[in-house]
């Protein structure tokens, strides 16, 4: 297992590169200059020329890459062309925010989605069923944007029990979170049905049942173990889903987050701010999906990594 | 088969969860432990002493260096901490800031000043003739690579007369100078201690000292006992928040969030109006909103095409919905706020006379062409309503949004006027004095990639007024040669003349002297609570 992680580490390096690569020449190959942005409707051509040397934006594209990869390597982001100021500084605060954000979300949408899966297999075909996957079918369908705005109007706006926004305390993190971890909840809601009504299909379960054990026995210890695999399996991949939707959500929250940074810095085509943060979505992507794989042993102990 | 395993696991997970949520509760202000987060309003109202102003705004700040700011959101934050020689108040007349008089040569080449006496930075350095001239030196120096060296290129020295009268020289004639003594002026040591970070570090004379500023997230400034003119601001805190969605902005105001929210989006103005403790507040601004005719393509370079759009496109209308109402017709080249402004009239809405020139000008059948705009749905709306009204005088006109980067490429991004691809551009100008107003864009020197007179306009009296007017003190002259201008300009419609904007912002009702100034600004300097 130890073996098995480290070499996956390992592989994380190829991809980063790779990645990195991507993201500096599709970011550059977008029409836009961050040069004139930064420097104003009125500023003259003199101007726009001074400003490009400074910030390094005359040299060849090649150039720029080269120097890139080399701050990277000595763990040095650069600067934001539009602030001036080192992305670390950027990022110090909104880091953390946005992994509160979406551990959240994806807390919310495990409990959550878990239960209603549960409850829609148990119940097959009969209310709870029918309540619980029309609530599924509503998180994935109702836009995020949407459903925040209806969120701050009814539990802030009315009832006055959260804060609109920002991120002052742990009841900030309640509405967005919860508008951020809908659409996964639905999923994993669907998919811990499906899974689950497979299971409770399979010979061992019936088994359970012929030695007189108890419904709820059968399906909590027998079922949903086994039902689990294929639903960590969504898990891990819809995280990438949720610092997508973490900039939607962001803005509608004002979450003073990576996602609404990275939103910011795409209007102005601040290229470093751009790159740093969309490399750290990436590792944080791999990085739970390695998590994924270590899970996957801890529910299924067939499954051999060191081989 | 183990027991609970599955519930083992996930507890772990939800453990890591919680411990991380943990470790950076509060993370809006981990960076400074030890300073309190600014604490949202919310859960102080009806507390007798209310003491903490919430100010929420649409966008981020991108720096607090007076001297190298470009955007008007950023300059509004900065004008509760940094004065000028000169201040602008809440309606953009200049009144005395860091000065208490000045005198002006007749060729508006040498200005004297009077500076005020006993005023001291926040960082206790004393304000003096020493201070204006390092402050003026840093602008004045291409190598500084400043936004201001825009307007202070023109500078040739500044001499400290004694210690509390400096004198400006200019290498040339420049009318538009006065207005730029409004540039904040950045204590001296703090140059000096944090020298490119002055950006985060913000110190002037202002009536509001820096406290912290949260990246993304809020700025805080706190009431500056030493202030000149102390008792004018009351608020003993004022935290600035981008909020850049409008609908939680809007939720801010009502559920007291915030104090005051700027700007107020002309459709949400319906859900405030009868809101408990909630008052919407309206000014006249420097905006003006048109669209662009580029005047070097055919069937555009023909006047009598020009004037029959504008006849063809009903103002009003376009006022009623896409202003929701909002607006004025925009009667000359700039806003009513800006000096010199002479009201030219407004091309009646005809459509049987828009008919008329159009087929003197030989396009009796119409043409096709196209309408650039920004993403924004305002914009969109904009641009669907000048293609309804053209359509109706035979012009087909394709509605093409890009995104804003884009756009700004396409547009400025050209080698030659002659290769700009635009037809007409949907755009607006915000503008603080006549010679930015009309230099900028109808100046033939300023045609893209060199400036942004998008319209390619020409005229050689327009040319000529404009150079004159630049370079005279005299304010009737100047009044004269800018009313040449905005009569021709108007009567060549480069433009699609629209609307001027109107500025909507909401308050709570207990707040008193906060103003949006025309141009965007926030002016705190009379800040109380009721």
């Amino acid at each position: 297992m130890f073996r098995y992680i480290v070499k996956r580490l390992i592989e994380i390096i190829p991809i980063i590169f790779v990645v990195s690569l991507l993201i500096f020449f599709f970011i550059h190959l977008v029409p836009g200059d961050p040069v004139r942005l930064a420097a104003g409707k009125e500023a003259t051509l003199e101007e726009i020329e001074r400003v490009r040397q400074e910030l390094g934006l005359d040299k060849p594209l090649l150039t720029q890459y080269v120097n890139y990869m080399q701050n990277l390597l000595t763990g040095n982001l650069g600067h934001s062309l539009k602030t001036g100021l080192p992305i670390s500084d950027m990022f110090e605060n909104r880091f953390s925010v946005t992994m509160t954000l979406t551990f959240m979300s994806l807390g919310w949408a495990l409990v959550l989605g878990l239960l209603i899966g549960t409850i829609s297999a148990v119940f097959r075909n009969k209310w709870p069923d029918y309540v619980g996957m029309l609530t599924a079918i509503s998180g994935i369908s109702l836009p995020g944007f949407w459903l925040g705005l209806i969120l701050i109007q009814v539990f802030s706006v009315t009832l006055g029990w959260f804060p609109t926004g920002g991120v002052e305390s742990w009841k900030s993190y309640v509405l967005p979170s919860l508008t951020l971890g809908a659409g996964i909840m639905s999923m994993l809601a669907r998919f811990t049905r499906s899974s689950l009504l497979e299971t409770l299909k399979e010979d061992f379960i019936r088994t359970g049942r012929a030695k007189g054990l108890k419904e709820s026995v059968v399906v909590r210890k027998h079922a949903l173990k086994n039902s689990m695999i294929p639903v960590v399996t969504i898990a891990g991949l819809q995280f990438g889903f949720l610092l997508g939707g973490s900039v939607v959500v962001e803005t509608v929250f004002s979450i003073p987050g990576m996602g609404r940074l990275l939103i910011d810095s795409i209007a102005f085509r601040d290229y470093p701010v751009v790159q740093a943060v969309i490399l750290l979505f990436s590792l944080e992507f791999i990085l739970v999906n390695l998590l994924v794989d270590i899970l996957y042993k801890a529910l299924n102990p067939k499954i051999r990594y060191d081989s | 088969m183990k027991k609970a395993s599955f519930l083992r696991t996930a507890s772990v997970l939800l453990f890591s969860v919680a411990l991380l949520f943990g470790c950076s509760s509060g993370g809006g202000s981990g960076s400074n432990s030890g300073t309190p987060a600014a604490s949202n309003g919310g859960t102080t109202t009806g507390a007798p002493q209310k003491d903490q102003m919430v100010i929420a705004v649409n966008e981020n700040f991108i720096t607090m260096d007076p001297q190298n700011t470009g955007d008007a959101l950023s300059s509004g934050v900065q004008s509760a901490m940094f004065e000028g020689l000169l201040i602008y108040d809440k309606d953009l007349k200049l009144m005395p800031g860091l000065s208490t008089e000045y005198s002006v040569n007749e060729d508006a080449t040498a200005y004297t000043f009077k500076l005020r006496q006993n005023v001291k930075f926040h960082d206790g350095t004393p304000f003096n003739a020493e201070a204006v001239k390092i402050n003026f030196d840093r602008m004045s120096n291409k190598d500084n690579n400043l936004r201001a060296y825009r307007n202070y290129k023109y500078i040739k020295s500044t001499e400290v007369v004694d210690e509390h009268t400096v004198k400006v020289t200019l290498n040339q004639p420049f009318s538009a100078m006065i207005n730029k003594f409004t540039t904040g002026i950045i204590s001296p040591a703090a140059l000096e201690k944090y020298g490119k970070d002055i950006t985060k570090n913000p110190v002037g004379t202002g009536p509001y000292k820096f406290v912290e500023w949260v990246q993304g997230d809020h700025l805080t400034v706190e009431l500056n006992p030493d202030h000149w003119n102390k008792g004018a601001a009351k608020v003993g805190k004022i935290v600035y928040k981008p909020v850049p969605e409008n609908g939680s902005r809007v939720a801010m105001l009502k559920t007291g969030e915030a104090d005051v929210i700027y700007p107020l989006p002309e459709q949400q103005v319906e859900t405030l109006n009868g809101a408990e403790g909630v008052k919407v507040e309206r000014t006249p601004s420097t905006i003006t909103r048109y669209v662009s005719i580029n005047m070097l393509k055919k069937p555009f370079d023909d006047p009598r095409v020009r004037q029959a759009i504008n006849h063809a496109v009903d103002k009003d209308a376009f006022i009623k919905v896409v202003k929701s109402g909002y607006g004025a017709q925009l009667e000359s080249v700039m806003s009513p706020t800006i000096a010199h402004y002479a009201k030219q009239g407004a091309y009646e809405y005809n459509i049987e006379k828009a008919k008329q020139l159009l087929k003197e000008a030989g396009y009796e059948n119409g043409f096709t062409t196209d309408i650039w705009g920004n993403t924004n749905s305002d914009t969109m709306k904009g641009m669907q309503f000048i293609q309804q009204q053209l359509q109706k005088v035979g012009i087909t006109v394709e509605v093409k949004s890009m995104e804003e980067a884009t756009l700004s490429d396409e547009i400025y991004g050209i080698k030659s006027p002659e290769e700009a691809k635009m037809n007409m551009w949907y755009v607006s100008w915000s503008s603080a004095d006549p010679d930015n107003a009309m230099r900028s864009l109808f100046s033939s020197e300023n045609f893209p990639p060199a400036g942004a007179n998008t319209a390619f306009y020409k005229n050689a009296l327009v040319d000529q007024s404009i150079k004159e007017a630049t370079q005279s003190s005299d304010q009737d002259k100047q009044k004269q040669l800018y009313g040449v201008v905005q009569e021709n300009v108007f009567k060549d419609a480069p433009w699609i003349f629209l609307a001027v904007d109107e500025i909507l912002y909401g308050k709570r009702a207990n707040v008193n002297g906060v103003y949006i100034t025309p141009s965007g600004g926030i002016y705190v300097r009379e800040a109380a609570f009721q």
